[in-house]
């Protein structure tokens, strides 16, 4: 792996978000909204009934993390997105880069967008509703990395079915992220899904991940168990990903379909 | 293959939907040679550039550039290879500066400043050098976008359409800008292009492609000799009229 070329990469997208403002929408505007949203939500509840006093930092834990998978799936997606947009792809596919090497740029700066998102959620959360993720302790660091681990997945399978299907496709950087909201139990228990969905939420390393942050929170220790269930699955789901943006690749270079994008 | 050539393709065949758009094409460009690749639309050009720059795969065929082997050697190949298409934009909101600066840093190039800045004074640059791309003329465009390609020094420059939709003036700029590329560093020229005098004044060698094969190779002189005909606008233009008549048939 060349560094030079990798730091090339982060410089390139660094560079883009840097001269459009509307890109600082996904990392200072949408969480905030996130953050209204859901912490208004919760402090709602838990004025309804004592009893539901958790749901501040249920909810907003959930978000945080949510956030976190999303922002890495999404600048995994839309960064590969960024040189079919401005017609860039075969400027880049003819240079020495290779496509790890792409990756891991985008990863990298990936992980800088998500600091920085991560920066205003935390803010916000604790000015309007006096919640800090860190109360999760140190635990929040496993389960951060497992929920990047999966956005890279995520993410790979995005650019693998844009390399087949085109634009078409670019849809699912946006909607995918909102079926592993809705099926992974980012802010309930898996037992309050319908039963049909429960199964299909159990296999998911994501589920696993959120369950551990409400198990901390709830006060019952780092889950160790259930940390290793979701690592077990990430790892999975890393290697298939891998393996489908692969063949995707090769399927894009076979049958010529950079021609899209030129 | 011969350390002398730059591109060594063998047997090279593509299929798009059961049409060849390449079959079985032997392609050798020699270091500094300077190459022109012609033909109708459809003829299988741009497609046979593509698998040269290890973008497309071929079905079948073997390519080594500048001594390695596509696809594994992909990298280092375009290490010593070096792209511009008429048709392609520059990244936008990046000034022409920082867009040289970024391609060095793909193509590996550690401290890019003082190769960028050399550059852009050899290519006259200087004016546009703070602008971004998107306030570059077309012709300005292609200045920047060839300049892009060479600042690794590649021994093969691969241009598709150089000067599509440029003014003579300065179309002649570019092919200008490109001999000088080829005397300074004895760089390979390898040139699609649908203008007939601009690869008469670029080339020494071309290639006529139709249906993606080679039906003519030679001096502009010598294919003209061999369809008897004035000039290369004469040979293309019979090559055009046979695929339409085939066509036809």
């Amino acid at each position: 792996m060349n560094l030079v070329r990798v730091g090339a990469v982060i410089r390139r997208h660094w560079l883009i978000l840097w001269r459009s403002p509307h890109r600082w929408f996904e990392i200072a505007f949408w969480p905030v909204m996130d953050v209204i949203l859901w912490g208004s939500l919760g402090y709602f509840i838990a004025q309804e009934n004592e009893a539901s006093r958790a749901s501040i930092p249920y909810l907003l834990a959930g978000l945080m993390l949510f956030w976190t998978l999303t922002q890495v799936q999404m600048t995994g997606s839309t960064t590969f997105m960024e040189e079919t947009w401005t017609r860039n792809l075969l400027n880049v596919l003819t240079t020495p880069v290779k496509p790890l090497e792409y990756l891991a740029g985008t990863s990298v700066f990936g992980l800088a967008k998500l600091f920085l998102t991560l920066l205003t959620l935390t803010i916000t959360t604790i000015l309007l509703y006096g919640f800090d993720l860190r109360a999760v302790g140190w635990s929040v660091i496993p389960i951060v990395t497992l929920l990047v681990l999966n956005g890279w997945a995520l993410a790979l399978v995005v650019i693998g079915l844009i390399l087949r299907f085109g634009q078409s496709a670019e849809i699912l950087t946006w909607g995918l992220n909102y079926v592993v909201l809705a099926v992974s139990g980012v802010f309930f228990p898996v037992e309050a899904l319908p039963a049909g969905l429960r199964q299909i939420a159990n296999v998911l390393p994501t589920t696993h991940a959120f369950a551990a942050a409400r198990d901390v929170l709830d006060g019952n220790g780092v889950p160790w168990g259930r940390l290793g269930i979701s690592l077990m699955g990430t790892v999975v789901a890393l290697i298939l990903a891998t393996w489908f943006g692969a063949a995707m690749l090769r399927l894009f270079r076979s049958r010529g379909f950079v021609t899209r994008y030129s | 293959m011969s350390s002398s050539l730059v591109v060594d393709a063998r047997g090279l065949v593509k299929v798009f939907k059961g049409q060849p758009a390449v079959d079985q094409l032997d392609l050798a460009v020699p270091a500094g040679a300077r190459l022109g690749l012609l033909g109708p639309n459809g003829a299988g050009k741009t497609t046979t550039l593509l698998m040269l720059l290890g973008v497309i795969a071929p079905d079948s065929g073997e390519i080594d550039i500048a001594g390695h082997r596509l696809p594994h050697g992909r990298s280092k190949a375009m290490e010593h290879v070096g792209f511009v298409a008429g048709y392609l934009p520059l990244p936008e909101n990046l000034t022409v500066r920082e867009a040289l600066s970024l391609f060095a840093g793909f193509a590996g190039i550690r401290k890019p400043t003082a190769i960028v800045e050399e550059a852009i004074e050899t290519f006259n640059l200087t004016e546009l050098a703070d602008k971004r791309n998107q306030e570059l003329s077309s012709g300005q465009r292609t200045l920047v976008s060839i300049t892009k390609a060479i600042l690794h020094k590649p021994r093969l420059l691969v241009l598709d359409e150089p000067t599509a939709s440029l003014d003579p003036d300065m179309a002649a700029r570019v092919r200008e800008a490109l001999l000088v590329i080829h005397r300074r560093d004895q760089t390979a020229l390898l040139v699609t292009s649908h203008n007939m005098r601009e690869v008469e004044a670029l080339c020494e060698r071309v290639i006529l492609m139709s249906r993606g094969k080679i039906v003519a190779d030679g001096t502009p002189a010598a294919i003209a000799t061999q369809f008897a005909v004035d000039d290369l606008e004469g040979a293309f233009l019979a090559v055009a009229a046979e695929l339409r008549e085939g066509g036809a048939r």
